[in-house]
């Protein structure tokens, strides 16, 4: 392995060419990844789960199984018109990050006793996830590459890094170490969007207002999704966490704001 | 078919290539691994090699572009899955080439136009007629055409520069034998994946014929350009080898590759694909379908 590099002490070019390369993702997934078969260590011991809370976590992997297979899509769709080769590059690490986290979830479904995961998620899946869904793999089909980013690398990534890490606070063992390695691959995922809308909107800051426009248009089916999400992880209104502020400020330091 | 496509998944292919054979390797070969100094010394020489690996980046780029359309062309899951995977092996390819290109002695500034002036028309016709397949989301003729043909091709041309440089160039013979064990998984779903989809769907083989003849045609074109471009060097590695009785001998398929004429190399490569794709395509109910 190379020398360790902080990417943030590069030039523009030398930065694009470090972070967004496989050699890059090789390094930074073998640290959280060897050694865990479907992202868990053979050490981490299962716990019982009561009914209710078995199966209310059947039904929220069902939605991140919804989410993950949009990602899927979205960030291989991309590649044929991302803007450069290590747009392209960076796109095809994200295409297998997200198809190890459908894989993860999936088999985390199975290890939960569901016996077809295809009749459980179209019977549990949110309806507001499944049309963001469709509105992302439409900026895909229509090869609009500033809408796919923002929607796919910034807001599906920011709702479901704010999902899995209020999750991973509250879950079993198992479903925690799983998501562990999955908020670490939403990190570099969302890094990516932020770094390419943020130098496109310096160079065009008319593209501001029109991802501002489609921010609010997407904001009610996260806002919705939230709030499924919350009555499923069986958590008392009280202890609650406010995933939509979360979302919210995420989004906001990018400059989007409510 | 998930019993098969259960070999294919995302946590078979983590262990097997990054963490299996990439495992401690950088831009595809050991860190303390570089390019051949007879490569980097001699002009001629050097310029076949950029002519080569620009050949390799185009294929590779095609093979991104494809693997990745496929993915949303793809009906069942575990085949998105394992297209994901073949996607980055595809976008790994283009990296470590692309760094062979710099590692010759390209600057990245002058990336874009090497690869504009060194591409052989004919590789890009052959990518073309793919992309046609693939942009218009046809599974079936899309995978015949990424990994049958295309992989098929790759395969046996990585063998024939693997040969090559197997002890002349340890460094680049490295890159080539983790890029051709990623080929090898690519062929075997093709094989497996398509097989049946060809038996529920046999309308569809006229169409999935004429793709082939056509690819087959750039391909064959491509080849003959490409050695006849390499002549010179071919020449002066044979005088050089002519004078060096010590100097290793690389065979591919039984030929003398040190001794062959460029038309020899080019007849026993084009031989050796054909070969393969006979084969494969009857394994999956296909006929090989020559463009003469």
């Amino acid at each position: 392995m190379r020398d360790w590099i902080d990417p943030h002490q590069l030039n523009e070019d030398d930065f694009k060419s470090t972070v967004q390369s496989f050699e890059f993702w090789f390094e930074a997934v073998e640290g959280y990844l060897h050694g865990r078969p479907f992202g868990v260590s053979p050490l981490t011991k299962e716990i019982a789960l009561s009914d209710r809370r078995r199966d209310g976590l059947i039904t929220t992997l069902c939605n991140y199984c919804v989410g993950e297979a949009a990602a899927l899509e979205a960030s291989s769709g991309m590649i044929r018109f991302a803007p450069d080769r290590l747009a392209q590059v960076f796109l095809a690490t994200q295409a297998v990050d997200e198809a190890r986290h459908l894989e993860v979830f999936l088999n985390r479904l199975s290890q939960l006793g569901v016996p077809n995961v295809d009749v459980e998620i179209e019977s549990r899946a949110n309806r507001s996830l499944l049309k963001f869904k469709d509105r992302l793999l439409e900026f895909v089909d229509a090869q609009d590459w500033e809408a796919a980013v923002f929607a796919q690398n910034v807001i599906l990534e920011c709702l479901e890094s704010t999902v899995f890490r209020h999750h991973a606070a509250t879950a079993d063992p198992v479903t925690a170490e799983i998501l562990a390695g999955v908020i670490s691959d939403e990190r570099r995922h969302f890094g990516f969007g932020e770094n390419d809308l943020g130098r496109r909107l310096q160079a065009a800051p008319h593209v501001h207002a029109r991802l501002a426009k489609i921010k609010r248009d997407l904001d009610t089916l996260v806002l919705d999704t939230f709030s499924e999400v919350m009555g499923e992880l069986d958590i008392a209104p009280a202890d609650r966490p406010d995933l939509a502020g979360d979302y919210l400020a995420a989004v906001a330091r990018l400059g989007f704001r409510p | 078919m998930a019993d098969f496509l259960s070999g294919y998944s995302v946590q078979k292919w983590l262990e097997s290539c990054p963490q299996g054979y990439l495992e401690g390797t950088v831009y595809g070969h050991g860190e303390d691994e570089v390019e051949a100094e007879e490569v980097l010394k001699n002009e001629t020489f050097r310029e076949q090699q950029i002519r080569t690996t620009v050949q390799l980046v185009v294929g590779e780029q095609c093979a991104l572009a494809a693997a990745s359309g496929l993915v949303n062309a793809a009906q069942d899951r575990p085949s998105k899955l394992f297209l994901a995977t073949q996607t980055l092996d595809e976008a790994r390819h283009v990296e470590i080439f692309v760094q062979r290109l710099y590692d010759l002695g390209v600057k990245p500034d002058d990336l874009e136009s090497t690869l504009k002036t060194y591409a052989n028309p004919n590789l890009v016709k052959f990518a073309e007629v793919l992309l046609e397949k693939v942009d218009k989301k046809d599974f079936v003729a899309g995978v015949v055409g990424q990994n049958i043909v295309l992989e098929g091709m790759a395969f046996s041309v990585f063998e024939m520069l693997h040969a090559t440089a197997e002890r002349s160039n340890p460094k680049f013979a490295h890159m080539l034998s983790g890029t051709i064990a990623d080929e090898r998984r690519h062929v075997g779903f093709g094989e497996n994946r398509i097989g049946e989809l060809i038996k529920r769907h046999p309308e569809r083989k006229s169409d999935i014929h004429k793709m082939q003849r056509n690819m087959t045609k750039h391909m064959l074109a491509t080849f003959h350009d490409l050695f006849e471009a390499s002549a010179g060097a071919a020449n002066e590695a044979r005088k050089a080898a002519s004078l060096d009785t010590q100097r290793p001998q690389a065979i591919y398929h039984g030929l003398n590759l040190t001794e062959a004429s460029t038309e020899e190399m080019e007849s026993a490569l084009a031989n050796t694909v054909l070969k393969e794709f006979k084969t494969r395509l009857s394994r999956i109910g296909l006929e090989y379908q020559s463009p003469m």
